[in-house]
């Protein structure tokens, strides 16, 4: 027979689960409706995503988020903060080898000797957009406005660019909700991640 | 052989003996390290963030170098306890880097920066010797600080870089 504290324990961890599951549904639809749209105009292809996980980790142990394949594994990136109603980041990362042929894609096949500013400015301004199709559908959903920043871009070990992100939200809470989707091309296969990142406290007002 | 003590995020580590090492991996965190070379006693903190804010009174024992400023005041005092001398205490440290483009000028982040200037003033004000320090750039670091020798050897995988200071 289950003691109180296990039904106590019990309770809790299918209501946080279901939360968990809300978020992801409610995330869901906004990438469907908002960012994949923006993604197939700005690549020129039909692009497939795949929502992995939406977990809560505490900011401290960010590390166990990372398979053990991708913690070394130099990424190319770009981190968009968004502020107001509630706090968002966004990471849009790449492989650093990756980075090329995506950005020669949104640079309508442009060809990129070597990695320049065009390119960053480029992979810069994918994120920036990608970010406000969420922050629309966010607007859309429930009224939230957020101002988004300046892209930040880097070339670093996911675990760096991830230590970064994990800091600014460490002000306001131990832990963050983080949501995994990757997106890949139907038919060129070029591929772009994305982390949602969240303060669980604010997460619950995406499924209010 | 040496034994080595690595500190987590938000973590902190005092070790003894002439054997000792203290390692971590910084980006816009900073590892500072504080020690008393003639007892062989040494902590290392990997700081995140400048300071405490009033929401959060309690420090869970994994996190107690989170904060600049809580993160001082536990290794000085873990320090003292095992019988080391505040007056020659001296510090090194390493991290703190802008990682992503624009940090500063938009305000992105700059928790870099700000975690630096957090810990110079910190250590100033309690009279606490800064020997030597790399901080700042672009990239992430590998710390290792070594009681023996009292050096900090600080390598970036990405950059293939390594420096003794």
């Amino acid at each position: 027979m289950l003691s109180l504290d296990d039904k106590l324990r019990d309770d809790m961890l299918k209501r946080y689960s279901n939360e968990l599951q809300k978020l992801e549904h409610v995330l869901d639809s906004y990438i469907a409706t908002k960012t994949i749209p923006s993604l197939n105009a700005l690549l020129g292809e039909k692009m497939a995503y795949f929502l992995k996980k939406t977990q809560e980790a505490v900011i401290t142990n960010f590390e166990s988020l990372i398979p053990d394949s991708e913690k070394t594994s130099v990424m190319s990136a770009v981190y968009v903060k968004c502020e107001g109603d509630l706090h968002i980041g966004v990471l849009w990362y790449v492989l650093e080898e990756e980075l090329k042929p995506l950005a020669e894609k949104l640079l309508e096949g442009y060809h990129l000797n070597e990695f320049d500013k065009i390119a960053i400015s480029s992979i810069s301004e994918i994120g920036n957009i990608l970010t406000a199709s969420i922050v629309n559908a966010i607007y859309d959903d429930k009224g939230c406005k957020m101002w988004a920043s300046v892209p930040g871009f880097a070339t670093e070990s996911l675990n760096t660019l991830l230590e970064v992100v994990m800091a600014d939200f460490g002000d306001q809470s131990d832990t963050v909700v983080i949501s995994t989707v990757e997106f890949r091309g139907i038919s060129s296969g070029i591929r772009l991640q994305m982390l949602l990142i969240q303060d669980p406290k604010e997460s619950k007002r995406l499924i209010s | 052989m040496n034994r080595i003590a690595e500190v987590k995020m938000g973590g902190l580590e005092i070790v003894t003996g002439d054997m000792s090492e203290l390692k971590t991996f910084v980006g816009s965190c900073v590892a500072i390290c504080l020690f008393d070379i003639e007892v062989k006693i040494a902590a290392m903190a990997h700081v995140v963030l400048p300071k405490k804010t009033n929401c959060k009174p309690h420090t869970v024992e994994e996190e107690r170098g989170k904060y600049a400023d809580d993160a001082f005041a536990h290794m000085m005092s873990g320090m003292i306890k095992l019988g080391a001398n505040p007056k020659r205490i001296q510090a090194k440290m390493a991290g703190g880097a802008a990682i992503f483009s624009h940090e500063s000028e938009t305000g992105l982040f700059n928790v870099g920066p700000r975690n630096i200037s957090a810990i110079q003033q910190i250590l100033k004000e309690n009279d606490i010797p800064l020997i030597s320090k790399d901080t700042g750039a672009n990239f992430g670091r590998w710390v290792k600080f070594s009681l023996n020798s009292g050096k900090m050897i600080i390598t970036s995988n990405l950059k293939k870089t390594e420096k003794i200071i």
